[in-house]
């Protein structure tokens, strides 16, 4: 527990950068959303495969980077980054998904239906 | 890009203008000079007794987490005597303007409040109560007392947490400069759409509103990483997660909404400064905006907000029972995981407040359900508390009155509360004051858990315990005043009363509204108890003086340092062998062991900056209220030179030596054998050591309570 | 439970006069990545406004996402964006060696290509208000404008603070100050990124298709 007057460079998570990790998620990442523009712009799929598609892309981008670039994971020096990630992320979903399920029900309610309407 | 406002602007000084001081206001202008008057007497005795360079040296540059967090609580205190005032007036008003045959003076056809300066002092109120008396008091409290739980030097980032107080204090400022220049928004304190648009809230009241709560939200934000990053990272050794002292787990589950709410606010507040100044369409009527949207947004905090200030009021009644009870805690475990159960859930309930926006039945019953599964934490909590008193020796200090009287109030909330969760009920009853009733109820447990606190911890800070007896007549009359306030705002309620009326047209419901106004009145009384309770404190304060565990049945760390704390809390840093480290000393008789050796110890700087950068943050909050846009960038550009230059500096902090350490722990022994020579034998507490229980310890089952005699160790 | 295996009075260690204190690196960047946490929550927030306000009706028959979006324009600001990320790990690559040019050059290049990546959002923003989109638009417009803004601010901030990052590590060196604000300043940056995934994905092309 005396890191801090070490060295600082010896730091661990100093120590865990990795200019392959970076590159792995670097090209992961830029690939799936080259994939994800290429198919958007040619209208590939029918809009909710489309989004279906594009949600798939963005989901591994984000793992990818939150591994190879946070360092997100279960090693000693990381565990309390991760744990406190993980209980964000039910909030981030919550926030959003409660949000968008009600005000889609009170405009089923209350908006006339226009067409083209999701 | 910018929106025109309506009246006057100058590059110079935006909006202001010397029509906006109210100086013809029959009572703000008095109000105003007696301000002067007061801050001219307070700022010449400073002068006088040459206490400056101590005020700045001692306390405004502080970085001492016990400081800051007294200095919060003052910041607290003065706020809740505010927001206290601010219901009086409103309270006055009801019962004043009751029917068509009322009187009306100031200006207003009824009572002496023109509904435009009513909707100023209900926003007023309800904004200063939730956050800026309730949420610095605990922020107070969670400053001084978790790193002294959890057996740390200070917290994780000293001047992290003088930058939040004084970011906070900018805030306090904003609202009070609102009583006097320009005016104060009447939207209510959780405002609504469209109200809160430009064209219908032309003034500067809503800009003044918007940042007030800005620099809270920031505030706040920085202290509860702060807090999270103590608990996680500062524990002393063998301090396990399953040692934690109570409050300190509380603290943590409450900081951790903290965090993670209070970013929703500062959203929901930016989009209507976006409405207000550039002319966007988040919230208005027209152009494809929502109205709801905010109500939404705001909930989305605001609903964790109010477990963020409940969460510490449990861990504080969770301490006080305890120790007064000469018992363990009940159900330990069960505390935890109920402060964690009510924070997760917190975060799916917000809907609750809005049932009526007509989402459906599906929403409204998922949302009603998520609502009463609070109640099962809280019950838990409630039963714990109940449990840990059974067959214990209970002692009624006023501490302990308080954090009773907090039970008592919780099941009266909690029980309201599990009625308005159903959404038939709650279409019946919604804006009425039963609802007002209802969350004062809850509230309140906040501010007897706070008072409780008070006494409890007082004597840790200060060195010196408050005085019973005008303790328990503040209780008392504060009590009274409770029943009277609230009871009839309950049975209003049901009658139909709407909330925030400035007019009352039901003569019927006069006798209810002169009993709340009897309540005030009582409320009164305790507020001068208080202040005797001060005075009589502060006269006697060396008759009163206590040691390090200056109840004689507390249980954790922070009672093993001296009182008041050495401003490096703990000469050595303590190990810690059991959940209730203090208990467990006691009863193997070695909490009085001392170090035998000490060692260097290194302590933070204190700095200036962070009171420069929190002035910095007003200036920016009153430049934007106004629109002086020089003013805006000016300030921006000073706080983010005056963080550079910090970072630039960095803080090599200093070293107290082994040797000054001894000098000064000898030093501070001495007073401790000096005050236990004639330290007070308290009637009510016979057993001075030695026979309290502990986790550890075989309690016998129920047959032979503990509390019935010293042989069961 | 812990407190029943409580060691025996007479043997325990009371005070521990060893104890060093807190990891000060770990503790500062466990602080920050808690902000960094609150700082997704503020972005959270905002794409549920956005959600709400990207109906049809949202737009007051004004123009879309899909009038206004073009998918390879911005494809080509989150090369510049993943780019700039990388080039500032590759820079803490060279933190581990002690390398403070490698540093340098990495601060360097990601500084260039974040500029690059506002410069492309600026010139964005202002195409849009030629063509008649701006925050006073409709309500659909102004959550499009102000989240993708939002995001291009943390970028603006990013940018400063890798500047004061290079003149520190140019005079103080390593230091363990400097080298954990790299350390912080290399969460927010990589963070901007997984934000931009975001609003690239739900914003730029989930609007464009819809």
């Amino acid at each position: 527990m005396s890191h801090g007057h070490d060295n600082p460079i010896l730091h661990p998570e100093v120590q865990m950068s990795s200019t392959r990790g970076y590159f792995t998620g670097f090209l992961i990442s830029l690939v799936l959303m080259a994939a994800a523009t290429a198919m958007v712009s040619s209208h590939a799929f029918p809009p909710f495969g489309l989004l279906m598609v594009i949600t798939i892309c963005a989901a591994i981008a984000i793992i990818a980077q939150i591994y190879f670039l946070l360092h997100i994971d279960v090693s000693e020096h990381n565990i309390w980054n991760t744990v406190s990630l993980v209980l964000f992320i039910p909030l981030f979903i919550f926030t959003i998904g409660l949000t968008w399920w009600m005000f889609s029900q009170l405009y089923l309610r209350t908006m006339p239906m226009m067409p083209g309407m999701h | 890009m910018l929106v025109q406002v309506p009246g006057g602007w100058n590059p110079l000084l935006g909006r202001l203008a010397i029509d906006q001081i109210p100086y013809t206001n029959p009572i703000l202008a008095p109000l105003f000079v007696a301000v002067v008057i007061g801050a001219v007497i307070i700022l010449g005795l400073i002068t006088y007794y040459h206490k400056w360079g101590y005020l700045w040296k001692e306390w405004l540059t502080t970085v001492d987490h016990k400081k800051l967090g007294v200095m919060y609580i003052i910041l607290g205190l003065v706020m809740l005597f505010r927001g206290f005032i601010d219901g009086l007036m409103i309270r006055t008003q009801q019962v004043w303007a009751n029917g068509p045959q009322s009187s009306g003076v100031f200006g207003a056809v009824h009572g002496y409040l023109t509904p435009f300066h009513f909707g100023q002092v209900y926003s007023a109120h309800g904004l200063i109560m939730i956050l800026l008396a309730a949420t610095p008091l605990l922020v107070g409290f969670m400053n001084i007392i978790v790193p002294l739980q959890v057996g740390a030097r200070d917290m994780a980032y000293p001047y992290l947490n003088a930058l939040g107080l004084w970011i906070t204090a900018a805030a306090v400022a904003l609202i009070m400069i609102s009583l006097f220049v320009g005016d104060f928004a009447h939207n209510g304190w959780f405002g609504y759409a469209p109200i809160f648009e430009l064209q219908y809230s032309p003034g500067v009241g809503v800009d003044y509103w918007i940042w007030t709560l800005e620099l809270t939200a920031l505030g706040t934000t920085l202290g509860g990483i702060n807090l999270i990053a103590t608990i996680v990272k500062m524990r002393a050794p063998g301090m396990t997660w399953f040692r934690l002292p109570i409050f300190t787990w509380a603290s943590l589950s409450a900081n951790i909404i903290a965090l993670t709410s209070f970013p929703a606010l500062q959203v929901a507040l930016f989009l209507v400064a976006c409405d207000r100044y550039l002319g966007s369409h988040f919230f208005t009527a027209g152009f494809g905006g929502n109205l709801m949207l905010y109500t939404n947004l705001f909930w989305i905090w605001g609903h964790p907000e109010v477990y963020f200030v409940i969460l510490p009021a449990f861990g504080m009644m969770s301490e006080i029972f305890p120790a007064f009870s000469e018992k363990p805690l009940f159900g330990y475990i069960t505390m935890v995981a109920a402060s964690f159960a009510i924070a997760g859930v917190s975060w799916l309930v917000w809907l609750h407040h809005f049932f009526t926006m007509g989402a459906g039945p599906d929403v409204n019953s998922f949302f009603s359900v998520a609502t009463m599964l609070v109640g099962i934490p809280t019950g838990v909590k409630v039963f714990n508390w109940a449990f840990t008193m059974y067959r214990g020796r209970i002692t009624y200090t006023a501490a302990m009155l308080w954090a009773i009287g907090a039970l008592f109030l919780l099941l009266v909330g909690g029980l309201t509360g599990m009625m308005l969760a159903i959404p038939a009920i709650n279409y019946m009853v919604h804006n009425s004051v039963f609802v007002i009733a209802h969350f004062h109820s809850m509230l309140l447990v906040i501010v007897y858990a706070i008072f409780g606190s008070v006494l409890f911890w007082f004597p840790k800070v200060f060195g010196f315990k408050l005085d019973e007896f005008w303790a328990k007549t503040m209780f008392w009359l504060f009590s009274a005043g409770s029943v009277l306030v609230f009871v009839p705002m309950y049975m209003l309620g049901f009658m139909g009363q709407t909330r925030r009326l400035d007019y009352v047209f039901n003569t019927a419901w006069h006798p209810y509204l002169v009993t709340e106004e009897i309540g005030i009145a009582v409320y009164c009384l305790s507020v001068a108890a208080f202040f005797v309770l001060l005075y009589v404190s502060i006269r006697d304060r060396v008759k009163n003086r206590v040691g390090q565990d200056a109840w004689g049945t507390s249980r954790s760390l922070e009672w093993l340092t001296h009182s008041p704390v050495p401003f490096y809390n703990f000469a050595v840093t303590p190990h810690v062998n059991a959940r209730d480290e203090l208990a467990w000393r006691r009863h193997n008789g070695i909490n009085e062991a001392q170090p035998t050796q000490y060692v260097d110890i290194h302590m933070p700087n204190n700095t200036g900056v962070a009171i420069y950068i929190g002035a910095l943050t007003f200036v920016l909050g009153f430049a934007l209220t106004w629109r002086m846009w020089w003013l805006c960038l000016l300030s921006l550009v000073a706080i983010i030179a005056l963080m550079i230059v910090r970072s630039w500096r960095g803080d090599p902090g200093y070293i107290i030596t082994a040797a000054e350490l001894e000098k000064m722990e000898r030093e501070a022994m001495q007073r401790q054998q000096q005050v236990e020579g004639h330290l007070p034998h308290h009637g009510g507490q016979a057993v001075p050591g030695g026979a309290m229980a502990y986790e550890g310890q075989k309690v016998s089952p129920l047959g032979t309570p503990p509390s019935s005699g010293g042989d069961h160790h | 439970m812990s407190a029943h295996d409580s060691p025996d009075p007479s043997k325990a260690v009371l005070w521990d006069t060893h104890y060093h204190g807190h990891d000060v690196i770990s503790t500062r960047s466990f602080g920050y990545f808690l902000y960094l946490l609150s700082d997704g929550m503020l972005f959270a927030t905002l794409f549920a406004a956005y959600g709400v306000l990207s109906y049809s009706h949202s737009y007051f028959n004004g123009q879309t996402p899909a009038d206004f979006v073009h998918p390879w324009y911005t494809f080509t600001q989150t090369v510049a964006l993943f780019l700039s990320v990388l080039a500032y790990g590759m820079g803490m690559s060279a933190v581990k060696k002690g390398n403070k040019a490698g540093l340098m050059n990495g601060l360097i290049a990601a500084f260039v290509l974040g500029v690059i990546f506002l410069g492309l959002d600026i010139h964005d923003m202002m195409d849009l208000a030629a063509h008649g989109v701006t925050v006073q638009t409709s309500g659909g417009a102004s959550a499009f404008i102000v989240l993708t803004q939002v995001h291009a601010a943390h970028i603006f901030f990013g940018l400063l603070w890798i500047l004061v990052m290079m003149a520190q590590v140019a005079a103080k060196g390593f230091t363990t100050d400097t080298v954990g604000r790299l350390l912080s300043l290399r969460m927010f940056w990589h963070l901007q990124a997984i934000i931009w995934v975001f609003v690239f994905v739900f914003v730029y092309l989930w609007g464009y298709m819809s």
